[in-house]
């Protein structure tokens, strides 16, 4: 089970509203290589997962990923919570507040709201630890071209350590699956299924 | 009931009555019997999980690489597998 921490993973503080951000930066909250769906693919594919080391790196990962979920809310929250109507008309927030007002809604920047199909959760130890892996790097690169776009040093801050985090978590990743691979035939990797054949 | 399963037993009861009261205290925060009532379990909550993790390993990081050599956070059975 879960309890709380009453405290982010890494400090979030922005001086600046600025509505433009939010609405890029919503996609690392709901979006195809957000925070939601990479605590999600972790927390359910660390079921069917053969190795306690595999089974411990998917529950410790999944549980940071909530927090980065947090930290990612906290950044919308403090770039929306005194956004004025002007900024909300001249940055094209207009569309999103209609909805939500500053309220936090888990989707994609293009709108579409988050989808469980963004992730896998396949019961094959190989193919999801491929995916994870995949995902962080997919992760890492959103956080990248993010910096790319905001100058903004209380923004920067936080998204530098979330991307410094998706690295870490690769090689982990790695690791694990580096383990699975050790134990299997050397001849056919994929002669069976450590999930699932006894 | 195994001796783990009793010690197991008593973190849930414990931890379950800081849950339950803590939740009554968000919407009674003057509430002195219920506040008691925290305090009391709370106390019972850490005792009863330092019983437990002294015997049987860690619940949560914060009692995980106490006494092994080896990282002990790491050894099953994990909770999901419906072993005793």
């Amino acid at each position: 089970m879960w309890s709380y921490d009453k405290k982010l993973e890494y400090p979030v503080k922005i001086a600046r509203p600025n509505p433009a951000l939010a609405k890029v930066i919503i996609s690392q909250l709901g979006g195809p290589h957000g925070e939601l769906g990479a605590s999600m693919r972790y927390l359910h594919q660390r079921y069917s997962a053969p190795y306690d080391e595999v089974k411990a790196i998917l529950t410790d990962i999944g549980t940071e990923e909530l927090a980065h979920l947090e930290m990612v809310s906290a950044i919308l929250h403090q770039l929306t919570k005194d956004m004025t109507i002007d900024q909300i008309k001249k940055d094209g927030f207009d569309t999103y507040f209609v909805d939500h007002t500053a309220g936090l809604y888990p989707q994609f920047a293009s709108g579409n709201p988050f989808s469980a199909e963004t992730f896998a959760s396949t019961g094959d130890v190989i193919a999801d630890l491929h995916e994870d892996m995949a995902a962080e790097q997919k992760a890492r690169l959103s956080y990248d071209n993010l910096l790319r776009l905001v100058d903004d040093p209380d923004v920067r801050d936080p998204i530098k350590f979330l991307r410094e985090r998706e690295i870490v978590h690769f090689q982990r990743f790695g690791e694990g699956l580096r383990k699975v691979i050790d134990d299997l035939d050397s001849k056919n990797f994929y002669a069976f299924n450590p999930s699932f054949d006894k | 009931m195994s001796e783990k399963e009793k010690l197991l037993k008593n973190v849930r009861m414990y931890k379950f009555a800081m849950i339950e009261a803590g939740m009554f205290l968000d919407t009674h925060p003057n509430d002195k019997e219920a506040l008691e009532y925290f305090r009391k379990n709370k106390a019972l909550a850490e005792k009863a999980t330092e019983e437990y993790e002294k015997r049987f390993g860690p619940l949560t990081l914060r009692g995980a690489g106490e006494k092994e050599r080896s990282w002990d956070w790491v050894k099953g059975p994990w909770p999901w597998e419906g072993e005793k």
